[in-house]
């Protein structure tokens, strides 16, 4: 059997300014704008990668995170394979927002079972020199609310942001594997969600 | 669908400067020409472009607040007779693209504002442009900075001037941007007795090398770099067989393994509910469908409004006179640069189109007062009752971070603390107190930036800003009602002036038109570069030729697309992300164009469904106050429209089975 490409849709999420679209401008052409527009709608990259072995597109969304936008931008949920919820360092209150918008996510994205969903959470903008959130507590909040994994990044230096989205493949894929050994008869859903029907093969 | 002139700007770099003391009449010692280079593709031919800047964009001459503006106060400015010089500087800025285009080898000549204003005269006569396939070499000299010199073929233009082009100086960098990016156009060689000078050959020669030929040349060597980084934006122009190799790759994954949209398409019926309810239960839908429009008519642009004209409109007092007349001229050609500063405040409804100077100037002293009151309100709240108040605290928290992410390339808002940023700023702040109800909402610092650009005065750009957000108020309200009433209006147009591609729309699942979602939130803002977007306001608040015009622009510009979207049966997502990318791809005169056409061709319709009628407002219009000019207006022809359906199912047959009753319905 030959390994076929998986699409993997990832969905940034955070608060307005904490650099969802810087992030994923850097990681998709590795290039950083520091006057970058605000996002207004809703916009996708596409990126090849290899993970462990695995061929993916990676299909990255980045929305605008007004509250105002909310109507607009949820439909988008809908379908995604991981979250990354993303604050900013020296912005407390994006952090205090997390939670807000984990629940956001899990609403309406109609996610089954929440507390195995793959979320990773970024807190970006780690060149800046006066920060307002520290790792440890970035890390609690992490730990609590369902382990999940932390980077701290800086789309403008390029640090962890690559990392970040290969562990976010890597837990959806991990997820993946449990499902296929949990159902393995679901065949019309294998037909009917091309990620399941083609990680199969390893 | 048919070809028509595609002018895109596919690089562009200000602060390229003239040092016109080596002009040989010796006049003009030590003066400096800013400007801007650009290089253009106008359907597929590529054009270089030099046009001198006015000093009036930059910023530091403007009217501005002082870094300390909590009191009430009048602004630093120069004394004097400061607003007639800005006046007279500023006059050239719209006649120098005119001027441009009188110097260009294959353009119209245009005679609009020429020699009425010697200042504006003595720096157009630094603009020029040229075919790249007239470029014979560029010569390249370092002196600190670096400036090019350009050579052309003698045999290339008869009309060139006798003396050579001026060398351009890159004070501000960019010169090997610039020729990177007219390496994608042309090959560019060493000479071989002088390594300065590159030669050029024209791109069709360029283009018959091979890609790799391109890419090893590397007396410059960022080609191959460049395009390595970013393949997308390097192939945008001539290298098409690489463009359709990467396009073919990226389709390839696409297709295999495209998640099914419907269940966004789903959910996004529901947020914008008007949609589906229009198939099933408007009995007239299938009236509209049949409706011929017959053939669109072809409308040309004209010469943008110059001061002289816009003086000669009016009175002794200062009335604006023949007012119809007017607004019909700005429609046709926008306005020069240096009338929208005044213009605008009528076209956006801040002064009265009756009223008299003075009158004029005591508003402003009112509305001065008026400003400066609502200002010092949020400029007089504690820290303390700020961490009380959580709605203006998020409202300053957001409006910093846009004012840091709105426009920055533009010279008026780029750097640091430069005063255009906190001018953005203190307005938007004060229509929070204007408007606490609504607040800030991402999207508003796009519209007040081009007005305050244009207004250079913190107190007029509030109070046009006022006006523009009274019109835009409902797009940015809680339930974005706007914005919904507008995709539904957008979408029932659609579909009369183009059935098969609204079926196909509908057949992908985008037949909510969810993807011009930007365009309508913020007029076009983010679409076009920031001149276009000026003259686009100004034609459409004219109001002319009919209500609700933009949407006639977003109809032109979805049939322009049309044909690409159909053709490479572009899905939900693909929809979505190539209207996206057309972002700074468009050409507004030719949009203008087209969406005169539509409205045109719609007007002459003779049974015209009465929502479309009520979309344009063709019923709340006086009889005989026909805006459109008679002139432009075609015979009536027999009704031969090009029937782009057989299209359109070809299409629908191919999608999946859950558009069975979509399918259906347009048998």
């Amino acid at each position: 059997m030959t390994t076929k490409t998986s699409l993997l849709k990832v969905i940034l999420l955070g608060d307005g300014g904490v650099g969802k679209s810087s992030i994923m401008n850097r990681y998709v052409t590795n290039k950083f704008d520091a006057h970058l527009f605000h996002t207004i709608g809703v916009e996708f990259l596409n990126k090849d990668l290899e993970v462990d072995g695995h061929q993916v597109t990676l299909q990255i969304w980045d929305t605008a995170g007004q509250e105002r936008f909310r109507s607009l931008r949820t439909p988008f949920y809908r379908g995604s394979d991981c979250c990354l919820l993303t604050f900013s360092v020296d912005d407390n209150q994006s952090f205090l927002n997390l939670g807000n918008w984990k629940k956001e996510f899990i609403y309406y994205a109609d996610v089954k079972e929440p507390e195995k969903f793959p979320f990773v959470v970024l807190g970006n903008k780690l060149d800046v020199t006066e920060r307002q959130v520290s790792a440890e507590e970035a890390q609690q909040w992490c730990q609590e609310n369902g382990d999940y994994p932390y980077y701290e990044t800086s789309a403008k230096d390029a640090t962890n942001v690559a990392i970040a989205f290969e562990e976010a493949v890597r837990r959806v894929l991990a997820m993946d594997e449990r499902t296929d050994h949990l159902i393995p008869t679901d065949t019309v859903k294998l037909h009917r969600k091309p990620r399941s029907a083609t990680t199969c093969c390893s | 669908m048919a070809e028509e002139t595609v002018q895109k700007v596919v690089f562009e770099h200000e602060g390229v400067f003239i040092h016109s003391s080596s002009d040989e009449d010796g006049i003009e010692q030590d003066l400096l020409v800013s400007g801007s280079l650009r290089i253009v593709d106008k359907d597929g031919e590529i054009f270089v472009e030099y046009r001198p800047l006015e000093d009036t964009v930059d910023p530091s001459n403007m009217l501005c607040a002082g870094k300390d503006s909590s009191s009430v106060m009048e602004w630093a400015q120069c004394p004097g007779d400061r607003s007639h010089q800005l006046l007279e500087t500023q006059q050239s800025y719209e006649t120098e693209w005119d001027m441009v285009n009188a110097v260009s080898f294959k353009r119209r000549p245009c005679t609009n504002g020429e020699g009425s204003l010697n200042h504006s005269h003595e720096r157009s006569r630094w603009a020029f442009t040229f075919s790249v396939s007239d470029l014979r070499s560029i010569t390249v000299k370092e002196e600190g900075w670096s400036f090019l010199l350009f050579k052309l073929k003698d045999s290339s233009s008869p009309s060139s001037p006798s003396s050579p082009l001026p060398a351009l100086h890159f004070h501000q960098g960019g010169s090997r941007e610039f020729l990177d990016s007219l390496r994608r156009f042309a090959l560019l060689s060493e000479a071989p007795d002088d390594e300065t000078c590159l030669l050029v050959s024209t791109p069709n020669k360029a283009l018959s090398q091979s890609f790799e030929n391109l890419l090893d040349d590397n007396n410059f060597g960022l080609v191959h770099q460049k395009f390595r980084k970013d393949p997308y934006v390097t192939t945008l122009g001539s290298f098409s067989k690489v463009t359709n190799y990467i396009f073919d790759a990226f389709r390839g994954t696409e297709e295999q393994h495209q998640r099914p949209p419907e269940e966004v398409a789903d959910l996004l019926g529901e947020v914008i509910p008007g949609l589906e309810i229009n198939q099933q239960e408007e009995p007239g839908f299938e009236v509209i469908t049949r409706i011929d429009l017959g053939a669109r008519p072809q409308v040309t642009r004209r010469e943008p409004l110059s001061a002289e004209d816009w003086t000669k409109h009016q009175d002794p007092e200062g009335r604006m006179i023949k007012i119809r007349h007017l607004k019909q001229v700005i429609f046709k050609g926008g306005l020069c640069h240096a009338v929208r500063k005044e213009a605008w405040k009528f076209l956006l409804g801040y002064f009265p189109w009756d009223s008299t100077l003075e009158e004029r100037k005591a508003l402003q002293r009112n509305k001065t007062d008026e400003y400066f009151r609502m200002k010092l309100q949020w400029k007089s709240v504690s820290e303390e009752q700020e961490r009380r108040n959580s709605r203006l605290r998020d409202y300053r928290s957001l409006i910093e971070k846009d004012v840091n992410r709105t426009d920055r390339t533009n010279r008026f808002y780029e750097g640091i603390d430069n005063p255009g940023l906190v001018l953005l700023h203190d307005i938007l702040m004060t229509y929070c107190m204007y408007d606490f109800d609504l607040g800030y909402v991402q999207g508003m610092s796009d519209l007040l930036s081009p007005i305050l650009y244009v207004m250079e005065n913190e107190v007029d750009a509030f109070w046009c800003f006022v006006s523009f957000m009274d019109q835009m108020h409902q797009n940015f309200e809680e339930q974005m009602q706007g914005m919904k009433t507008q995709l539904i209006q957008l979408s029932t147009l659609l579909r009369l002036l183009d059935l098969a591609f609204w079926n196909y729309l509908e057949s992908q699942d985008s037949g909510y038109l969810y993807f011009c979602f930007r365009w309508l939130l913020i007029r076009f803002k983010r679409e076009l570069s920031f001149q276009d977007v000026l003259r686009l306001w100004e034609v459409m608040w004219t109001g002319l030729p009919c209500q609700n015009f933009h949407l006639l622009v977003c109809c032109a510009i979805l049939d322009s697309e049309k044909q690409k979207i159909m053709e490479e049966n572009y899905g939900f997502n693909e929809i979505l992300k190539h209207i996206n990318e057309l972002s700074m791809k468009l050409d507004i005169e030719e949009i203008l164009q087209k969406a005169e056409g539509i409205s045109l061709q719609i007007r002459s319709c003779k049974d015209l469904p009465e929502s479309v009628s009520n979309i344009l407002g063709f019923h709340t219009e006086v009889s005989g106050s026909d805006p459109t000019d008679p002139g432009s207006r075609p015979a009536p022809r027999p009704a031969q429209r090009q029937d782009a359906c057989s299209n359109g199912h070809g299409h629908l047959r191919e999608t999946g089975s859950h558009n069975s009753c979509k399918v259906a319905f347009i048998s």
